[in-house]
């Protein structure tokens, strides 16, 4: 391979424009997904993050020394100020789900949710780190450049026409790379494992009365299939993390990896750790594709309510 | 212009590829620990932390809960129990499960200075200005998993240990 070759295989990777539509739609997905965080936590906002929670600031400093971007060291330490920094948090979240002022309402979604990580990191699961590194790189997206109503106020304005114009995708392929540099870190810490390659790493998760959700069948315990589940969670997590970008297995991949996920929501109770993660499947789907299972989900609606009518 | 922009968001790009990718991966090599000290204060400071050691290397194989023994003034006691996501319905359990997560924090010895203020939270849940909590024990509960060649699960006797014993200030119950 020339070198010229390599630069233009970057450049074409990062900066070919294409459709918005895959970061747009993700950018909803992920603003739901803030709001359901944050709306799990409401009945415990002050318990964890209030100036008679669990853990004072001062703790947090002192265990996690070093400048640190969070709102919760800058505004005053009472419950008022705590309660509006959560109401601010909750109302940018929701504006960056109907795409209105996306960029800055990325950037408020993304400052308030790094400060609620910083001000307690001993209640964040891995769906709570994805989304924040995820929100990092969608801060310089250009996700409100379709299914937004920044859009339909530019067409308004006449600044825009019915066409999507195609954008440089090098934020998104950053969050693409999250996701698999996620999956890939996950399976080169579980090689490291013995369990994981003997076979019996699953036997302990299945047993772990806090995880319990609902009750898994007898035979996916037998000591043959606990071997099989927990070689294709390995298998699994390679795939996802360095097999996915080739495009020829991409599609079969992200199937296995819904299921994969599927199974994991209905056994072990994260909650919405495993959409926080699906979430950003959606960038790996052609925008053409998108747009194809769009228009076929449309007529299936239209054919759904003729049929009722 | 067009050409800095261009030229500026190619090394951010290189830039966090590399510093991620180095951050991420597991490989002891002083090169990958000498990038990961270097962009660390970056990464603190901007949220990029990031580890996906779930389940790994290896996964928990023991049952625990965490719970607090609360001696009063009067010399009366009190359990207290964080909230075990097997007794909770569905519902609860999606609203509780940070619980879990302190809860499993707290039983780490890395993170032992989250006791005291843990200790002091009890204190402040279980006292009334008439009955006031003097002493806070906490005390982690364990019961292994212990693999079977036929795949069945007998559940172990369950064990303890004192993780921290805190004597209450009236400062803070205030």
């Amino acid at each position: 391979m020339r070198l010229k070759s390599l630069w233009e295989a970057w450049n074409s990777f990062f900066f070919a424009p294409q459709s918005p539509t895959p970061i747009a739609l993700f950018r909803i997905v992920y603003g739901m997904l803030v709001v359901a965080t944050l709306l799990l936590l409401r009945p415990d906002w002050l318990t964890w993050y209030g100036a008679h929670g669990w853990v004072s600031l001062s703790t947090m400093h002192a265990l996690e020394p070093g400048a640190r971007l969070n709102l919760f060291a800058v505004i005053p330490q009472t419950d008022t100020w705590i309660n509006a920094l959560f109401w601010m948090f909750l109302g940018s979240a929701i504006l960056l789900t109907i795409g209105f002022l996306t960029r800055l309402n990325s950037l408020l979604v993304f400052l308030c949710l790094t400060s609620i990580h910083q001000r307690n990191l001993y209640i964040l699961h891995g769906g709570d780190t994805f989304l924040r590194v995820a929100g990092f790189f969608l801060i310089f997206a250009p996700a409100g450049a379709a299914l937004s109503v920044d859009r339909l106020i530019r067409i308004w304005r006449g600044k825009e026409g019915a066409n999507i114009e195609p954008r440089s995708p090098w934020a998104q392929r950053m969050i693409q790379f999250e996701l698999a540099i996620m999956y890939f870190s996950a399976f080169c810490l579980k090689v490291k494992g013995a369990p994981w390659l003997q076979g019996t790493a699953m036997y302990y998760v299945y047993h772990l009365d806090e995880f319990k959700r609902f009750p898994i069948p007898s035979w996916f315990l037998h000591p043959v299939m606990l071997k099989l589940e927990s070689w294709s969670a390995l298998v699994l997590e390679f795939s996802l993390g360095i097999l996915i970008w080739v495009k020829e297995l991409r599609y079969t991949i992200l199937t296995l990896g819904l299921l994969f996920h599927f199974c994991l929501e209905y056994s072990l109770n994260i909650p919405l750790f495993q959409w926080d993660v699906l979430s950003a499947y959606i960038l790996f789907v052609d925008a053409n594709d998108l747009k194809r299972a769009t228009n076929w989900a449309g007529r299936l609606c239209r054919r759904g309510s003729k049929k009722s009518d | 212009m067009r050409m800095a922009k261009y030229i500026a968001i190619n090394a951010f790009l290189i830039f966090h590829i590399l510093a991620i990718t180095c951050w991420c991966l597991p490989i002891d090599s002083p090169l990958i620990s000498l990038c990961k000290d270097r962009v660390r204060p970056y990464f603190l400071w901007s949220g990029l932390f990031q580890s996906w050691d779930m389940f790994s290397p290896i996964p928990k194989s023991a049952n625990t809960y965490v719970e607090a023994t609360v001696v009063y003034k009067n010399e009366s006691r009190t359990t207290w129990t964080f909230p075990r996501m097997e007794q909770l319905s569905l519902t609860e359990r999606c609203f509780k499960e940070r619980y879990r997560k302190f809860a499993e924090n707290l039983s780490r010895d890395e993170d032992d200075a989250l006791l005291p203020d843990a200790a002091r939270h009890i204190a402040r849940l279980n006292s009334t200005p008439s009955h006031p909590a003097r002493t806070i024990i906490l005390v982690q509960e364990w019961s292994f998993i212990v693999p079977r060649a036929d795949g069945s699960y007998v559940p172990e006797p369950w064990n303890q240990h004192v993780l921290y014993g805190y004597g209450v200030k009236p400062e803070d119950l205030q």
